[in-house]
């Protein structure tokens, strides 16, 4: 069953929602803000238009499910929330239809502009469409299992709690009940217009009934009975307001009736069984069961019927229309005079603007747009996703006025890359630093001062003691006193080469009277990880502020080597892991982020990087975009030449003026 | 010859008659008021005068833009584009522009319409704001909003580096104000014109949300640490990287008085940008309460 469903616009303002459990705010604003903003989950997936909502990908969050659907020009997101446990299929279709009707129904209130009102009275519509699609599910035999987990789950979700039942009785009763309880569950779906039926006729023949009602069986008649009657006094009350749930009582009054003479495994089966015990009765409800069957799409008694009818055949129209419209624009692309009609007047409009981007339009430009970031040293993989999500985002856009569409990708682009490379949060280093080794003395809640563990990992050479020793130095400006680790127990030299660098920063801080450098060192050969946490204890118990670990190099895919940043990240727990990654390096680059992120185990990736070796370059800095793009994760400094005072960090306006030159 | 003939159209169309004359006069008498209508008219809806809504995410800004315009909020998430909506002050609320009015006069009793621009306040989307403010057109003020109960919660055991949202919405504000600070001190022959900020505490109906004057100090606390360690930061890429113009590059500002000892909003009254602290819920048990936001925007019509 859904859970919610909510239509929204991407200004953020929800124009129709319907909820059926309570559903915490935090689900969507997280799915936005991961899918949307900050495109974790499937970069450059983002606002598809014409992909149908099954193209989109799912986005799971705790318990629930999303999926939604988009359309990009009014700026609609439509998003349907349901349980994980659940296997709703007919959901992308309810999600595609919705879109199609609501845009129909209100496409020109949503134009207007300079106001967030759209008056919408959606209700009628979306519940027809859950109707009509649930139903078409659950005639499917296939679904016969999903529908199981579908009863079994109403009695702890809180469809019972929206109608006002009291809970049922707990543990048998309420299973052996399931084949009642079935009946107010649907109906607490659709609330305005007359329920729906066809659950309940095709529900004795599937196998979830079976069981039930073998699972019944064992039991003495008279724990049945007693089992039986608060559900129909528990039901009775609500029914009283619908004409057509009269029929679903007596049948469960039979149903209860059958029970008590016949204790077999098929008692459910009421088609059976009603005739054999009551002739009087039993014509008028298997007319009521075949009638309910044949117009499942919900002709019902009086007024209901006719509004039902009416929206209906709207909706159907509605989406037959969209339909047409759809295979009428595939073929119209045909035709000589249109076509060159067309030509002309595109090329008229590619000068003075205002044109209307199609595919076509949009394929040589992004290529050369593509060519262009290639030439940057953008990853491969990268450039390809930023191309087709600025193609995505550009289809059916108007351009500017005197706008031509180069200048319109360049500018989409422009504002991609900036919003790639932007960090969600701030990346002060020395506000952490401040906040971890003195917090504010006036609360005393706040945790006790201890060293800020950073520590830098990197594939080998590209330059992790450098830039180590580049942070350790401006760290020492800021006066804080250091702790170099060097867990590089691997490489010979690697422990020397921190020696000279402790050496010359330490007699730098001397001749300023800054704060003091050491150097922690314990050899070679063994454990890196043991070495850190050793470290981070010494500097706790010396008052140290700052650890930095320098790490052994490892190729991204040596797993052996790769396997142990696990269990460093455990043992010393820092603060902030850092990478170490070159401008040099090519389309290796979204490979090198993407294990190194991973390798930290489950909880912990990396916080940032350093891109180093920025200065041999040039304007090539694509790597930059690879490494972000590939993790999300944003660059914190930027190494930018020899000396120890050339680090810097990231100017995205620069970088990108760079990229874009 | 032609032209001198009386049934000549050369002739017939310069000769004096009654009709050609009305057509002159009406042309000569429409045109200035077609004129008028056009460019007067389109014009004037253009440039309405413009509030901006800036904040960090969650504070409700667009909450509070729902509800201004209906009257009462409606459920939002989390934006991702910029909103303008068309809003009228209420009767109730007097416009600084009319306070020479006389209260009989007729135009007071009419709705003063402005525009109210909702940015994302979604830290990757924070260049719709910095873009709207670096290009404003008929900007009339800020409204700054900050979610006095989040800031509030300082006695966070996990967090290791503090408060963190205090420090997000400090950096946001801190940013801003540098910005606004700029844009004063540029070398213009016209002054550009005073933006007004307000800094709305939201969310006052929450149990451990911070009264506006404490929102204030504390908010003015963050900015000096924020601008204390941004003092002591690296230099970013874009500087000294490329040394084209003579090394240097574009320098570097302090917000406030050089960036020494303490911040506090006064300081920005320098670079002629008023900021003032009013607290208020969007939502709330005993429903919304934005009387002092209403009564700010109509301060500064």
């Amino acid at each position: 069953m859904l859970d919610g469903f909510e239509i929204l616009t991407t200004s953020g303002v929800v124009l129709w929602s319907k909820s059926y459990a309570p559903v915490s705010s935090s689900i969507i604003n997280g799915f936005i803000k991961d899918v949307f903003i900050e495109e974790k989950v499937l970069p450059g997936a983002s606002v598809a238009d014409d992909a149908s909502a099954s193209q989109n990908p799912t986005y799971k969050k705790e318990q629930y499910t999303l999926k939604w659907a988009s359309v990009k020009d009014l700026g609609l997101i439509f998003v349907a929330v349901y349980q994980s446990l659940l296997h709703l299929t007919w959901v992308d279709k309810l999600l595609d239809n919705i879109r199609i009707i609501f845009v129909d129904l209100y496409r020109d209130q949503l134009k207007k502009p300079h106001t967030s009102v759209v008056e919408c009275d959606f209700d009628g519509y979306f519940d027809q469409q859950v109707k009509e699609l649930e139903g078409a599910a659950d005639k499917n035999p296939q679904r016969a299992p999903q529908v199981t987990v579908n009863d079994l789950t109403p009695p702890s979700s809180s469809d019972n709690g929206i109608e006002g039942l009291p809970p049922p009785l707990p543990g048998l009763a309420a299973v052996s009940q399931t084949g009642q309880l079935k009946k107010p569950h649907n109906n607490g779906d659709s609330t305005d217009i007359t329920p729906v039926s066809t659950p309940d006729t095709s529900r004795p023949t599937t196998p979830a009934s079976h069981i039930l009602g073998g699972k019944a069986g064992p039991k003495s008649r008279r724990a049945k009975k007693a089992m039986n009657a608060p559900a129909n006094a528990s039901s009775g009350d609500e029914r009283k307001g619908k004409p057509k749930k009269d029929t679903g009582k007596k049948m469960r009054r039979w149903d209860a009736d059958g029970m008590a003479d016949d204790d077999d495994g098929t008692v459910l089966d009421y088609s059976i069984q009603s005739p054999d015990e009551d002739g009087m009765h039993s014509p008028e409800i298997n007319a009521g069961i075949d009638g309910i069957d044949m117009q499942s799409a919900g002709t019902r008694t009086g007024k209901g019927q006719y509004v039902l009818k009416d929206l209906d055949s709207e909706v159907h129209s509605i989406l037959e229309g969209a339909n047409e419209k759809k295979s009428q624009s595939a073929s119209s692309s045909s035709g000589v005079v249109g076509s060159s009609l067309g030509v002309i007047s595109g090329l008229f409009r590619n000068v003075i603007g205002g044109k209307v981007l199609t595919k076509e339009d949009l394929a040589k430009p992004m290529r050369a747009m593509e060519e262009h970031l290639l030439k940057k040293n953008v990853a491969r993989e990268a450039a390809v996703r930023l191309c087709e999500g600025v193609e995505r985002e550009l289809i059916g856009v108007k351009t500017g006025s005197f706008e031509s569409v180069e200048t319109t990708i360049r500018t989409a682009m422009e504002s991609s890359l900036r919003k790639i490379l932007t960090p969600t949060t701030s990346l002060d280093i020395l506000r952490s630093i401040t906040a971890v080794t003195s917090p504010s003395n006036l609360n005393p809640l706040s945790p006790s001062p201890r060293p800020y563990v950073i520590s830098i990992v990197g594939v080998n050479g590209v330059g992790k003691s450098t830039n180590l020793s580049k942070l350790a130095f401006f760290l020492l400006q800021n006066n804080f006193s250091l702790l170099i680790a060097a867990c590089d127990t691997f490489r010979s030299g690697a422990v020397e080469q921190l020696r000279v660098h402790a050496r010359n920063l330490k007699e730098l801080s001397a001749r300023e009277s800054l704060a003091k450098i050491d150097l922690y060192e314990k050899g070679y050969g063994k454990d890196a990880a043991n070495i850190a946490k050793d470290a981070v204890s010494y500097a706790s118990s010396n008052n140290y502020d700052v650890v930095l670990i320098d790490t052994a190099g490892r190729r991204h895919n040596d797993t052996r080597l790769m396997s142990n940043l696990e269990k460093f990240a455990n043992f010393a727990n820092p603060d902030k892991i850092l990478m170490v990654g070159e401008a040099l390096v090519g389309s290796d680059s979204v490979a090198q982020a993407r294990s190194f992120n991973s390798s930290f185990g489950a909880r912990r990736g990396l916080d940032g990087f350093i891109i180093s070796k920025c200065d041999t370059v040039g304007d090539m800095v694509g790597s930059l975009v690879s490494m972000v793009h590939a993790t999300g994760i944003p660059v914190v400094f930027l190494g930018v030449g020899q000396h120890y005072g050339d680090l810097r960090t990231l100017n995205v306006g620069w970088a990108v003026e760079m990229l874009m030159k | 010859m032609a032209w001198t003939s009386s049934h000549s159209w050369l002739a017939s169309l310069m000769a004096p008659t009654p009709l050609a004359l009305t057509i002159g006069v009406l042309l000569v008498l429409s045109i200035p008021l077609f004129l008028h209508f056009v460019i007067y008219r389109s014009t004037t809806s253009t440039t309405l005068p413009t509030f901006l809504l800036v904040g960090p995410s969650g504070s409700g800004k667009t909450s509070l833009l729902t509800l201004f315009e209906r009257g009462q909020p409606a459920t939002t998430r989390t934006s991702q584009t910029p909103l303008t909506v068309e809003l009228s002050l209420p009767l109730t609320t007097p416009a600084a522009s009319s306070q020479y009015r006389s209260a009989a006069d007729p135009s007071t009793q009419f709705h003063k319409k402005f525009l109210l621009a909702d940015t994302p306040g979604h830290g990757k989307l924070r260049h719709h704001a910095f873009d709207t403010i670096i290009k404003p057109q008929n900007l009339k003020g800020i409204i700054f909003m900050v979610d006095a109960a989040d800031i509030s919660t300082s006695t966070s055991t996990t967090g290791a580096a503090g408060n963190e949202a205090l420090r997000q919405t400090a950096e946001y504000l801190h940013d801003l104000l540098l910005l606004l600070q700029k844009r004063a001190n540029t070398k213009t022959s016209r002054a550009p014109p005073d933006i007004p900020v307000l800094i709305a505490a939201n969310k006052l109906d929450l149990f451990t949300a911070l009264p506006a004057p404490l929102v204030k100090s504390a908010l003015e606390t963050e900015i000096t640490n924020v601008r204390n360690s941004r003092g002591k930061g690296l230099l970013d890429s874009g500087i000294g990287m490329d040394d084209i113009a003579g090394g240097a590059g574009e320098e570097r500002e302090w917000l406030g008085e050089g960036g020494e000892g303490k911040f506090t909003f006064g300081q920005m009254e320098e670079s002629n940008v008023q900021v003032s602290v009013v607290g208020w819920n969007v939502v709330g048990a005993e429903g919304p309460d934005v009387q002092g936001w209403w009564a700010w925007v109509g301060e500064n019509l």
